[in-house]
Parts: structure tokens; sequence; C-alpha cells
């Protein structure tokens, strides 16, 4: 794939964002169903970057929470920018071949955490003075916050503990799944030169 | 379309208020707050915001959003009234521990603009209908290829979400335990998840192929089936909308 | 000018060893029907592809030969364009119909957006395509709330919509009950009357049998016969690339009854014919028929 096919968007990503969003709604369902103690509501968003690059799986992320914030919770456009993050981390790493080896995937799912975390502190301090409404998190933050440490690092404490979890296991998911594929589905987001026989 | 979304149908001068222009001022007075962060300021837009949603007759539908916020708004007023760094004075106790009131306006504020940002983006949802919506935005400019796509994220959810219902009846049937413990309930998961997602993967490649074979891929100019009218005052009403915006910001930086 | 040409056509999917399409050379006429047979794994999909520049734009690849339609080259045109010249219709309804739309009137204008056709002549263009596939009755509803059948002519009606004079039906009733599947033929064959150039990939061998006008008969990617009906399924070895026959043809095999060019018939009434001749000629000559 040359520098171009990194941002391309074709018609084949442009079908998958939609796909992406009901992976990420399906996740969410089943971890509620089967009271899983996580969110995986961005296994689509992962899978979506993993098959068609960062810019399909960061708009799939940005449409995610938009749609979910018309449809179900307005809060959860603001955190639109994280899932927007999260495509274009998961989707550039990907294309860098951080998919090829089990130890680089355990690195991507800590990556993608972090930076989950690192773009939503600002938002939540923004927001709501640093909070993030998860019971384990703002606990943690008012403990921290007591032993008074900054603002910044409460709020970031209080996002990794559930984001570096939640989101580790979601590429694990995402990539467990994205290695199991028929070759035909990857290859619809090639876009390989047309040989002349 | 009944599967998504929070529209109701209504016939209320809201209702038909022009779908982008209600955005603008969804988006407007939700953002001002953040940008004038006085009490007064929040109030105001809030009560506004009540009024419209109670003159577009969805009043009580936006309560059990409003609700979906409730630990959040619990933790704000706890932790932030306990523990807040800028707490002197304190207000009251219960248990034997201190709210400060600095904590506690703070607080207030925060939940004030919430529920200001929940009421104001529900003045848009509890009114508009997605699809006019996404038409409206496609012909004031956005993509038509991104307005195909947000278009079919409204059915192909209720798709996917019903073919989940499939899935796990089919699997249970197999065996497949969705409950027990911890690890017993995980290991449901990828029997459940990975159909639903291969059937997904398949039709997308096929309905990409349809889609390009109608001219999807396209860089031509498009046209459009049905008319979107702009409402009378729109264009007045968006730029005022900006205008108000703009106009926060600056005061915010010169104050 | 013939409507399609097809010149040495070679293909190889990415990734794949052998070639789909191997050397493969056919011509049609305007308004002609031509059935697509073989066994699976034989190319026609492929072809199908190729014939409406999914091959080689949209699978990428390995490419070779030529494909012509109306003068048009496959190759150096965009899908886009080329869908104005040829429609392809595939065997599942469901992931044809664009998931955009709420109604199938407005989803017959997908595609009209799409090339940016004028808003005025929409209307008419899809009350024509509705009329010719017969979904007027239909055009409120909800297209993912139809009958297999009646989806699946909608998505013809959507290709239609585009004015392509050529279509392509890639197995188009497999996933059909009996009732869709005769809703399809019906549409096939008033559209062959209304002078379309047709080309239908089909397992449904009875029905090519009675309406197409010739066979192409593929076997690991390469043509095996390209001929009318009859004479494709005289050929000796017919069964062994895959094909089964039509009920006539394989009852008249079994007892040997040729017309005069010496073939097979391919359809029952032919069939029928010959054996009220043949039994004639016995009742005359006292000849047993059987052993």
């Amino acid at each position: 794939m040359g520098k171009k096919a990194l941002w391309k968007i074709s018609t084949a990503g442009l079908v998958l964002i939609p796909v992406a969003v009901g992976i990420n709604y399906v996740g969410k369902t089943l971890a509620s169903l089967l009271k899983l103690p996580l969110w995986l509501d961005s296994i689509g968003t992962v899978l979506g970057s993993m098959l068609a690059g960062p810019v399909i799986g960061a708009i799939s992320g940005m449409i995610n929470n938009i749609i979910y914030g018309f449809t179900l919770d307005p809060v959860s456009t603001v955190y639109f920018i994280t899932s927007l993050a999260i495509g274009l981390v998961v989707g550039i790493l990907s294309y860098r071949g951080w998919l090829k080896s089990f130890p680089r995937v355990l690195g991507l799912g800590l990556i993608v955490g972090v930076v989950s975390s690192i773009v939503s502190t600002p938002l939540n301090i923004i927001y709501w003075e640093g909070l993030t409404g998860n019971l384990w998190g703002d606990a943690l933050f008012a403990y921290v916050i007591h032993l008074n440490a900054p603002l910044w690092l409460a709020s970031f404490l209080d996002s990794i503990v559930v984001d570096v979890p939640d989101k580790l296991l979601t590429v694990l998911i995402g990539y467990f799944i994205y290695i199991g594929l028929p070759k035909n589905i990857k290859q619809l987001f090639a876009d390989d030169e047309i040989e002349e026989l | 379309m009944n599967g998504m979304g929070l529209y109701e149908e209504r016939n209320t001068w809201v209702h038909r208020s022009d779908p982008v222009t209600k955005l603008f001022y969804g988006i407007t007075v939700s953002a001002i707050p953040y940008i004038l962060p006085y009490m007064g300021v929040a109030a105001f837009f809030l009560c506004l915001n009540i009024l419209l949603l109670v003159l577009a007759k969805v009043f009580r539908k936006i309560l059990p959003i409003l609700f979906l916020s409730f630990f959040l708004m619990l933790s704000i007023v706890i932790v932030h009234g306990i523990f807040h760094p800028d707490n002197r004075t304190p207000l009251f106790s219960a248990a034997g521990i201190h709210f400060y009131r600095e904590g506690l306006s703070l607080a207030a504020l925060l939940i004030i603009r919430l529920l200001n940002m929940i009421c104001g983006f529900g003045v848009v949802i509890l009114t508009t209908k997605p699809d006019l919506l996404v038409n409206g935005l496609v012909q004031t400019g956005l993509s038509p290829r991104i307005g195909y796509v947000i278009h079919s994220v409204f059915r192909i959810i209720p798709q996917m979400a019903a073919t989940v219902n499939k899935i796990k009846d089919a699997q249970r049937a197999r065996g497949v335990e969705t409950e027990g413990n911890l690890l017993t309930r995980a290991k449901a998961l990828f029997p459940l998840l990975v159909p639903v997602i291969m059937s997904s993967l398949i039709a997308t490649k096929e309905r990409t192929m349809a889609l390009e074979l109608r001219g999807f891929g396209s860089k031509g100019k498009r046209t459009f089936l049905k008319e979107y009218e702009e409402g009378r005052y729109s264009r007045q009403a968006r730029w005022f909308f900006l205008l108000l915006l703009f106009g926060s910001a600056v005061w915010r930086v010169l104050a | 000018m013939k409507k399609i040409v097809v010149e040495g056509l070679k293909y190889r999917y990415p990734g794949a060893e052998r070639l789909a399409l191997d050397d493969v050379s056919f011509e049609v006429n305007a308004g002609e029907l031509i059935g697509i047979i073989g066994k699976n794994g034989s190319g026609k999909s492929t072809l199908c592809y190729a014939l409406t520049g999914l091959v080689p734009h949209f699978f990428r690849g390995a490419y070779g030969g030529r494909v012509l339609l109306d003068g048009l080259e496959v190759k150096t045109s965009t899908v886009a364009e080329i869908s104005r010249k040829a429609g392809l219709v595939f065997d599942n309804p469901f992931t044809q119909i664009s998931a955009a739309k709420e109604t199938v009137f407005e989803e017959i204008a997908f595609g009209l957006e799409n090339a940016g056709v004028p808003r005025e002549e929409m209307a008419e263009r899809i009350g024509w395509s509705m009329k010719l596939l017969g979904i007027e009755r239909i055009r409120e509803k909800n297209p993912f709330e139809l009958s297999g059948g009646q989806m699946q002519r909608v998505a013809i009606a959507g290709m239609l919509v585009m004015k392509p004079d050529i279509l392509i039906l890639d197995e188009p009733t497999s996933q059909l009950d009996p009732q869709g599947t005769e809703e399809v033929f019906q549409v096939i064959r008033n559209l062959a009357k209304e002078g379309m150039t047709i080309l239908v990939a089909e397992h449904k061998v009875e029905k090519l049998a009675e309406y197409a006008d010739k066979l192409l008969l593929l076997h690991d990617g390469k043509c095996a016969a390209f001929d009318a009906p009859k004479r494709v399924f005289s050929m000796e070895n017919a069964e062994s690339y895959g094909v089964e026959l039509p009920l006539a043809a394989q009852i008249a095999k079994e007892l040997d009854l040729r017309d005069e060019a010496g073939l097979y018939p391919a359809a029952p009434d032919e069939l029928l014919a010959l054996l009220k001749g043949r039994l004639q000629g016995a009742a005359g000559t006292g000849e047993r028929l059987t052993e």
C-alpha cells in the first residue's frame, strides 16, 4: 500500500462505516447482555480502522458518537473527538505493521487506552471539572484530589483506570476477529494496481 | 423508521421549523454556557430550552434522557462538594462529612450546564426527523456520500440488532451459555459477536458493488429527488446564532 | 456495430493462482438474450463483473484482453460511466438496496441522483421503470419490507432507470422462492420483448432453454461453447461440463430422439412433436420403440 492509500476514502470504506457503528452498538449490547464489566463500545471503530485505514476509522468513530448523541444520549457527542482519535491511532499503527506480532498488538491496545484518556481528559475537565461519571474512576479522582495532586493528573487517572482495560480488550477482540477474516474481505479495502495480462 | 431515534411526531411550530436551523440553535445554546461560564447564562438558556420543550409538547420525553446522566450528576455533587481544592466554607454536613459552598456552587454550575446541553440538544432531537436533517445538511453543503453514510446508519443498526437476537437464539440452541459466572459469560462473547460481524462484512462487499454500479463513486455533480425547502428566515436565524456564538467568544476573551 | 464484443478476455483475482477467465471471446448482437451457464467456479460471475467494469476496477487483480460495450471500452472507463451502458443485478436482493431511502420510489431514484439527472426528468424515468417491472403498487413501501421477488424487481428497476440498453443478471433467482423466480423471469421476458440486450447467468437451465437465443458455456474460465441452446445440449460431452440438461433434452437423449438437424429438443413442446412423430412412424411400420 502506498502513502496515498493510507488516507484514501473509497466506496467500500464508506459502506463500512455504518457497519462499524453497528458493530460498536452490538459490542455494547452484548457487554450489557452478558453483564461484562466493560463498555466494549469501540470494537467496530477498531476493526474498521484495521480494515480500511485511519480516515475511515476516524469518521466511523465520529459518526458513532454523533449518532448516539442524537438517538440515545446527547452527552456522547462530547466524546466524538476521543472516538476519532482511536480510529486514527489504530489505523495509522495498523498500517505501520503493529498487527504483525502479538506483543505489538498488546502494545497497540495499551497505546489506544492511553491516547483515549489523554484526549478525554481535557474534555472531562472542561465539562465536569475532571470527573467521568464512572464509579471507580471518580472514586480514584476523589482520593487523588484529596492528596492535593493537580487536577489534570486526577482526571487522567480517573480515565485511565477504565479506558486502558476496556480499550486493551477491545483491540484484542478486534485483532482476533481481523485475523480470522477471509482474504476477499480484506481485499475490498486494498488499492492495488491492476496488472496487465 | 421506528428503529432508531427519539423523534416524536407532533405538529408544533418547533417541529415544523427548519431542521438545520434548529441544529445551529442547539449547538449555539449548548456551547455558550461553556464559553461564558456564569450561572446566570446557563440558567437563562436552560429555562429557554425547557420553555421550547414544553411548547413542542415533548417535555416529558426529555426526562428519561436526563436520567441517563444521573450518576454523573451525583458524582459531580459528591466529589466536588466534598473534595474540591477550593473548598473552604462548609455549608452542611451529612454523616460527619462536610460539603462546602465553593464545591457545591461549582457543582451547581456544572449540573445546570449539563442539563442545559441535554435540553438544548433535546429540542433538536425530539422535534426533528433525522432523515430530514441529513437531507438538509447535504443540500446545505455536506458531502452527499457522507449523507448516504448517515442515512444508512439509521437503517443498518436496527437490522444488526435484529441479527444479534437471531444469532443469540441460534447459539443458545446450540448450547452457548449466556448466564453463569464471569468466565462462562465471557466465553459467549465470540460465538455471538463473530457471526454478526461476518454476515455484516459480507453484506458490505456486495452492497459496495451495488452502489458502485449505481454511480455512487462518481465525482460529478449530484441532484436530489426531494426538494429541501429552507425555512423563511433560516438564513437570518443561522447567521444570528453564529454571531451569538462568535460574540460570546469575543466577550470571553475581552473580559 | 455489435452490442458487446469480448476479445481474449483474461482475468485473475488478486492473490489467486489460476485465471478466473482464460481467453474468452464472443460477440453479442443487440436485442439478444444470452444465457451464461457452467458449473460453480467456472467463471460466470466473474464474466458478469467483467462486462460491467467491476472487473477490473473494483476487484483489481490481473487483466488482459478487451471488453467493448457499444464501442465503449471497459478497461478505460469508470464503473459509473459503464453503468449507463450496462446494468448488473446480483443474486442477493437485500444487499442491492441502498439502505439510504425510505420508499421504493426514492430507492429507484438513487442512481439518478448520483448521475446528476435533472429533477424534472426523474419522476418520469422512475415511473417508466416501475411500470416495466410491475411495481407501481409498492412505490411507497419501505424497500426492506418487501418479499424477495419484489426486492429483486426493485433492484432491477434501480438499474434500468439509468437507461442502459444492456442488462446483466447474475443468478438473479437463486435466493428467491418459486413465485419470486417466476416474477423475475417474467420481467426478463418482457425486457427481451422490448428489445433489451440481456445476459443471464443461471443454473435454472430449463427457463433459459426456452427463451435464450444463445447459450455461453463456461468451463474453468474458458468458453466451451457459444451457440443456440439446442446445439449446446446436443454436444457429445455436454454433461462433462457440469451442465444439467433440461428435462426435454435428457429424455430425448435417453431415447436417442433427434430432429432433422441431428439435435436434441430443448423445450417440452419440441420433444412432444418429436415423440408424436416417432410414435406415428412406429405405428405405421410396426417398429418396436424400445427393447
